[in-house]
């Protein structure tokens, strides 16, 4: 019997130690993940969304088979991770964010021939799939190419390409379009929407906000190794429905100010985010566009060029929920 | 059945795939060949002037210490490199059990020794005009063969120990020259203290340059041979059955300990 969840986590935990000093050692504990549960259905396209260091990449690994947790248990398509690897790793594919993980000195195609191997997939299959899957990518023509004069796109396309020779289920998708230019990356969520159209299940980690929204079904966003929110994208955005978001152009503006803006009854979280020359200043407030003046008024003495008030976003929510700056 | 056609073919692919990527590193076609050859050169030159066995000696010996120190160095430099290159953590991530991905790489690496060996032949005939015949020639071929065995097999048991530690290549210089010294790859292991021959008796490398230098040089008796052929044979075994349970603890430990990639 199919399991009725495609992947099962529960209260899963990850601790890494390290030593410190040569003389007097001492450990050292990380916790990246901490008692996190959720569930991915078939063919769920699922996000974990979260900073840098919130613990997404071992969240990945661990459901991969390749890290083993310091406690909780996790099922992937009814196998534990831990002790029944051997069924669940011809069935899924993952790929990790970046240029590593290909073999440089070859050419693409010899890199694929290779895991198509590993991956038990049959050599006459192998010959037909290695050209589709090269043009799915956007690689065909260049397959003969040594990885090494790829572009950092271009190996991470190969690299989706790598993840699906085998056909897998289930795929885990860690910042796939991370350092992707703007159209790599838009053709790259063509590639996931398509895979999600074959009921595909597909659990995705980003930061990118725009990203999460327009391609999952349901987010869990995650900081400091804890879910801080789990729902759909509309779900999310409701976090913040009672705000509005007010974009302020700004020249440069000194900290300080920042802190009075943030001392504001009407204002609920202040951001900063770097746009060309100019910054861009996004206050959420409960106020809206009556808040303006106050806010104005607090900027006095600083230019300031456009004002804009819009709905928040699922940017805003995440901002609201885990806090601080949003990377851009 | 299906299980033994699928492994044969990752064997054949993670040869040639090892093969493409070696032949474009200058530090592993110098291991393979050029270190071969200097050990030949310096050998045949200090024994020029005693006749014609040390030849044959001393060619079979250099390409055994080529042979090893390939297996030490590409063996277990490739696990550290697939790790730097973040492809260890793909290849644990695979259907196909490690032992066999090394396996094919092992195999390749011994292979491409083994060509070593016939340069270092060709150069001791050339320059130094050594009447190079092996005495026992289909003794020696077997002998060949079942070096190769019991050096892919020793890998085996080498590579688990650098899939689970990346520290352990600081130990790689220290293992390659007592492997030479105790294995009598270049002299025979008599001129050795007594205490140093047990441990010599321990090691599949031993038995193959015994085997090896027997054959090519005649005056080992079929009984002599049989039994080097024995050892290499049981100790291939032993590495075989030694490796699977290293694999899988040292790889559970690598999980565990988070060592399959670099963060």
């Amino acid at each position: 019997m199919a399991p009725l969840n495609a992947i099962e986590v529960r209260n899963l935990r990850r601790i890494y130690r390290t030593t410190i000093g040569v003389i007097r050692r001492r450990v050292k504990e990380v916790v990246a993940v901490d008692d996190i549960s959720f569930d991915v259905a078939p063919g769920e396209l699922f996000g974990l969304l979260g900073p840098n260091g919130a613990g997404k990449t071992t969240m990945v690994k661990m459901l991969t088979t390749l890290l083993i947790p310091s406690a909780g248990t996790a099922r992937v398509l009814g196998f534990d991770v831990v002790d029944q690897a051997d069924p669940i790793r011809p069935r899924i594919g993952f790929i990790f964010g970046g240029e590593r993980g290909l073999y440089w000195r070859l050419s693409a195609i010899d890199n694929l021939r290779y895991f198509a191997s590993l991956y038990h997939v049959e050599p006459e299959i192998a010959r037909k799939r290695i050209p589709y899957l090269l043009e799915l990518v956007r690689l065909d023509g260049r397959g003969q190419e040594k990885v090494e004069g790829y572009s950092r796109g271009m190996k991470q396309r190969l690299h989706v390409a790598r993840t699906l020779l085998h056909d897998p289920e289930l795929l885990f998708l860690d910042e796939p379009t991370i350092g992707l230019d703007p159209i790599g990356a838009r053709e790259l969520r063509q590639v996931i929407r398509n895979l999600q159209s074959e009921k595909k299940t597909i659990l995705l980690t980003t930061h990118y906000m725009f990203e999460a929204d327009a391609l999952c079904e349901r987010i869990a966003v995650i900081d400091h190794g804890r879910i801080v929110a789990l729902d759909t994208p509309e779900g999310l955005k409701r976090h913040v429905r009672d705000l509005s978001v007010i974009e302020l152009e700004v020249y440069g503006i000194p900290p300080e100010l920042l802190d009075v803006l943030r001392a504001l009854e009407v204002v609920e979280a202040v951001t900063v985010e770097n746009r060309d020359q100019k910054q861009a200043v996004l206050v959420q407030s409960p106020g809206g566009s009556e808040a303006v003046p106050e806010i104005l008024a607090a900027l006095s003495g600083l230019r300031v060029g456009k004002v804009i008030v819009r709905e928040p976003t699922l940017e805003d929510a995440y901002v609201r929920l885990v806090g601080g700056e949003v990377e851009p | 059945m299906r299980k033994l056609t699928l492994y044969a073919r990752v064997i054949l692919a993670s040869a040639e795939m090892s093969v493409r990527e070696t032949m474009t590193d200058g530090f592993v076609v110098f291991g393979i060949f050029v270190q071969p050859l200097i050990i030949a050169l310096l050998g045949l030159w200090m024994l020029r002037d005693r006749g014609g066995d040390y030849g044959i000696f001393v060619v079979v010996g250099s390409g055994l210490t080529g042979l090893w120190s390939s297996l030490l160095f590409i063996s277990g430099n490739s696990i550290t490199h697939e790790r730097w290159t973040g492809t260890l953590e793909t290849l644990v991530g695979v259907p196909t059990p490690m032992g066999v991905i090394v396996l094919g790489k092992n195999l390749a690496n011994v292979l491409q020794s083994i060509g070593s060996m016939a340069v270092s032949y060709l150069l001791a005939s050339l320059l130094f005009g050594y009447p190079l015949t092996v005495a026992q020639p289909i003794q020696f071929v077997i002998s060949l063969f079942l070096t190769v065995v019991a050096f892919v097999t020793f890998g085996l048991v080498i590579a688990p120990i650098f899939v689970m530690n990346p520290d352990v290549q600081r130990w790689q210089n220290g293992l390659e020259f007592p492997i030479y010294i105790l294995a009598g790859f270049l002299f025979p292991i008599a001129l050795l203290p007594g205490w140093t021959t047990p441990i010599s008796y321990l090691l599949a490398p031993y038995w193959a340059a015994q085997a090896l230098h027997l054959t090519s040089s005649g005056g080992g008796t079929s009984g002599e041979i049989s039994i080097a052929w024995g050892m290499m044979l049981l100790f291939s075994l032993v590495y075989v059955l030694l490796s699977r349970t290293l694999f899988r603890v040292m790889l559970r430990k690598a999980r565990s300990e988070a060592t399959l990639g670099l963060e």
